[in-house]
């Protein structure tokens, strides 16, 4: 089946497509991208039946064998991935047709908007550490150009932090990739599990520390986390939503999960510093967004602290940790999009996301409103909705492991989750205003995406109905599990090359 | 074992430029000086004393070629990581030019507008 | 920057231009045999037209080489790989090597990386030169808020 590399294909062809074509009538650049993103979609649901039911898939691209050529490979975690990121870009980029009336240049907005969305899809489907790097470096890029696109001062400056700390995280991702190319002398993913494994793990120490340092910087744990508030809040609408929702877990939890619990095994050591950085950054997260003026900043420092509970579910690790930590992707990526996508709107019809400036958006515009409840509901963890299964299958895989601590602070930091959303919507949404201005509904266009999203948030629990179980998430979790790439490495003779000085 | 020590100093005078100044063309600079010492990393992993370049010809013998050869494989991938440091300063440049037109200084101690 | 340098600069970059482009060209379509490539060969080649830039000042070389040019050729490169890339399935992979490979070490024994070299070449001189060139078109104008950026000529 050579359909793998047909999204990465879609993408990188339609970035440079659209400044040929759509120059003199930037209407149809958002239209076309929409297309492309629809087309990508069905692409991955046929990848997604394929590999649930069979397995694996291998393949290697230009037809060179092993240990020459470049792996690619799709199992269920990443099909998993595939779908829901091509799914919620969909709604993304449906939702920006109309929201990017108001800035000027449209057509790079859509065109570097492609080259991420290729980026991110490529690092899905590679099995080589230099190509998995590449992709991720194209995506990494654009992304520093998207979240200084408004051109103020204050997106300039949002910038400028966010690109010199990614620029560090990418220089240790080499260093680490400098020093397992010394030690094994191959980039294949199999190849350079199996030679890692023969060594005693006294040399892994430093690779292992450069290389989770880096994809940990992208994935904004604690100590490395001082640029997410002021990206995510700087960024136009549709950027903040796909940053916050589907970049920082393709590239960074994704790629954690990888190198850590695929290429290096079961190390205990790094499962206790996911767990160490999880739980510092959940309580972080939540008590700093107490006193956050700025609604956007509330949101991006509460990623922080969901991105916590991921960590905490890989570090417990078992069937009921993973299970965890995935479902709470899915039901994160899709709330938290979602909310952005509101603030989104009301920015558009009112002008400010200041939460001292706004006021009764509950009678001016009750659709939206509507909306914000389910995606703060489904990310606090409030019955049927979205993150209450993962959050309680977390909790459980702590009680069951012995982290007793760690399931307390879990509940802890759920409830300050629901404490500050509450405040925020007393505070802005459930006023009665001062004055009498006119508001509007927002836009036809804006609303549709936002109900999509705010349906998949009440429906999340779905993946827990034991028929979509077996099929589908029980075979992610196999593979964070039990697989290993060593599995996949043909050994002809049985020496691992190692470079001499 | 000098090389590696060479390696580690120019990453090192990279990072302080990144650290420690304040004019925003000196960070740039830093960054810079951090990319030639990871570049430089990759290319002596794959050294071989007294080598040969890699480039195959006609009157080249076999066996001398793979024990002498240099490995080209961290060539090419120094090659694609000078086309990366290359996008990185392109776009910190035009970010510098950008930044001075709305804060009237490269001091990034001035720039402080985002806070909490 | 409008104007140019002085004349001893612009004869000696009259003569030496054509070098350039020609060293260029020779790194581009020798990339499988001898060190060199498409990144290398687009570079020299940009660099030949930046020194064209600074020499005779951005009147004259946007008249020789225009940015709406270059940023066709920039996006027309760019899909000339992909098309190569997906044109491999026709051997059965992706990016599968499909034409005839001839003589070993003669200039047509690369198949299609030939083809990749030369797009990648195109893509990556345009690209240099349009950035370059939209970096040197910046103007600080004083005004009465303070400076403002104004990109003078064409965009």
């Amino acid at each position: 089946m050579n359909l793998i590399v047909m999204p990465v294909v879609i993408y990188l062809g339609s970035a440079f497509v659209i400044p040929l074509l759509f120059r003199k009538n930037e209407e149809l650049a958002g239209k076309f991208t929409c297309i492309c993103t629809f087309l990508a979609f069905v692409i991955s649901i046929l990848i997604g039946i394929n590999v649930f039911s069979q397995g694996r898939f291998i393949s290697f691209a230009g037809g060179w064998e092993n240990p020459v050529g470049i792996a690619l490979m799709v199992d269920p975690l990443s099909a998993l991935f595939l779908i829901v990121c091509n799914f919620i870009t969909f709604f993304i980029l449906l939702y920006s047709d109309t929201y990017m009336k108001k800035y000027t240049g449209r057509i790079y907005f859509n065109s570097l908007f492609m080259l991420m969305l290729a980026g991110m899809n490529g690092v899905l489907i590679s099995m080589d550490i230099w190509n998995i790097f590449v992709f991720f470096e194209i995506a990494s890029i654009s992304s520093f150009i998207l979240v200084a696109f408004g051109l103020k001062a204050e997106e300039l400056e949002a910038s400028l932090k966010y690109t010199i700390m990614g620029f560090l995280a990418s220089t240790m991702i080499l260093f680490g990739m400098a020093m397992i190319y010394g030690l094994t002398g191959t980039l294949n993913l199999p190849d350079i599990a199996f030679a890692l494994s023969k060594l005693p793990p006294s040399h892994l120490w430093f690779t292992v520390a450069l290389l989770l340092s880096g994809y940990i910087l992208k994935m904004a744990l604690v100590p490395f986390h001082t640029w997410l508030p002021d990206a995510h809040s700087m960024a136009p609408a549709p950027v903040s939503a796909i940053l916050s929702s589907l970049f920082i877990k393709i590239i960074g939890f994704y790629l954690v999960i990888r190198v850590s619990l695929n290429l290096f095994g079961d190390i205990y050591q790094i499962k206790t510093a996911l767990i160490v950085l999880g739980v510092v950054s959940m309580i972080l997260g939540g008590i700093m967004a107490y006193g956050q003026q700025n609604i956007k900043r509330l949101f991006a420092y509460s990623t922080i602290s969901q991105i916590g509970y991921c960590a905490i579910g890989i570090g417990i690790g078992g069937y009921l940790g993973y299970l965890g930590a995935i479902m709470h992707f899915i039901g994160h990526a899709f709330s938290k999009s979602l909310l952005f996508l509101d603030i989104g709107a009301i920015e558009y019809m009112t002008g400010t996301t200041d939460s001292n400036d706004l006021e009764g958006i509950n009678e001016q515009m009750p659709f939206t409103t509507l909306f914000s409840n389910m995606g703060m509901f489904g990310i606090s963890g409030i019955p049927p909705l979205g993150n209450f299964w993962s959050k309680l299958i977390i909790i459980l895989a702590a009680v069951k492991a012995g982290y007793f601590g760690v399931a307390l602070l879990s509940v802890f930091v759920a409830v300050l989750t629901l404490g500050y959303f509450l405040k925020l919507l007393r505070n802005v949404y459930y006023n009665k205003p001062k004055t009498k201005e006119e508001k509007k509904e927002a836009p036809l266009g804006l609303l549709v995406p936002m109900a999509t999203l705010s349906f998949m948030v009440l429906f999340t629990g779905v993946f827990l109905i034991p028929s979509i179980r077996k099929t589908v998430l029980d075979k992610t979790v196999g593979v964070m599990e039990n697989f290993s790439y060593k599995s996949l490495h043909i050994s002809e003779t049985d020496e691992s090359i190692l470079l001499e000085e | 074992m000098v090389i590696y020590l060479l390696v580690a100093l120019i990453f090192f005078i990279g990072l302080y430029g990144i650290v420690a100044k304040k004019n925003i063309i000196k960070i740039i600079i830093g960054a810079n000086i951090v990319g030639y010492a990871v570049n430089l990393l990759f290319i002596v992993m794959g050294y071989q004393w007294g080598g040969m370049a890699p480039v195959l010809t006609e009157k080249t013998k076999p066996d001398e070629f793979y024990k002498l050869a240099v490995d080209p494989l961290p060539q090419a991938l120094v090659l694609t990581s000078i086309v990366i440091d290359l996008a990185f300063l392109a776009f910190l440049s035009a970010l510098a030019i950008r930044l001075y037109e709305k804060y009237e200084t490269f001091d990034i101690e001035k720039m402080r507008r985002l806070k909490g | 920057m409008d104007k140019g340098m002085s004349e001893i600069v612009k004869g000696i970059s009259k003569i030496v231009f054509p070098f350039i482009i020609l060293f260029g060209i020779a790194l581009v379509l020798y990339g499988h045999i001898n060190p060199g490539g498409g990144f290398s060969g687009g570079a020299v080649l940009a660099g030949g037209f930046v020194l064209l830039l600074l020499a005779f000042g951005k009147d004259y070389v946007f008249k020789v080489f225009p940015p709406k040019i270059a940023r066709l050729i920039d996006s027309l490169g760019a899909l000339g790989f992909l098309c190569i890339a997906v044109l491999g399935f026709t051997g059965g992979h992706f990016f599968y090597n499909f034409l005839n490979k001839g003589r070993l070490f003669h200039l047509w024994s690369g198949g299609t990386m030939v083809f990749a070299n030369i797009a990648i070449g195109m893509k990556i001189c345009s690209a240099l030169f349009v950035g370059i060139s939209v970096l040197s078109m910046a103007r600080l104008e004083k005004k009465e808020n303070g400076p403002i950026y104004r990109q003078s000529g064409e965009e």
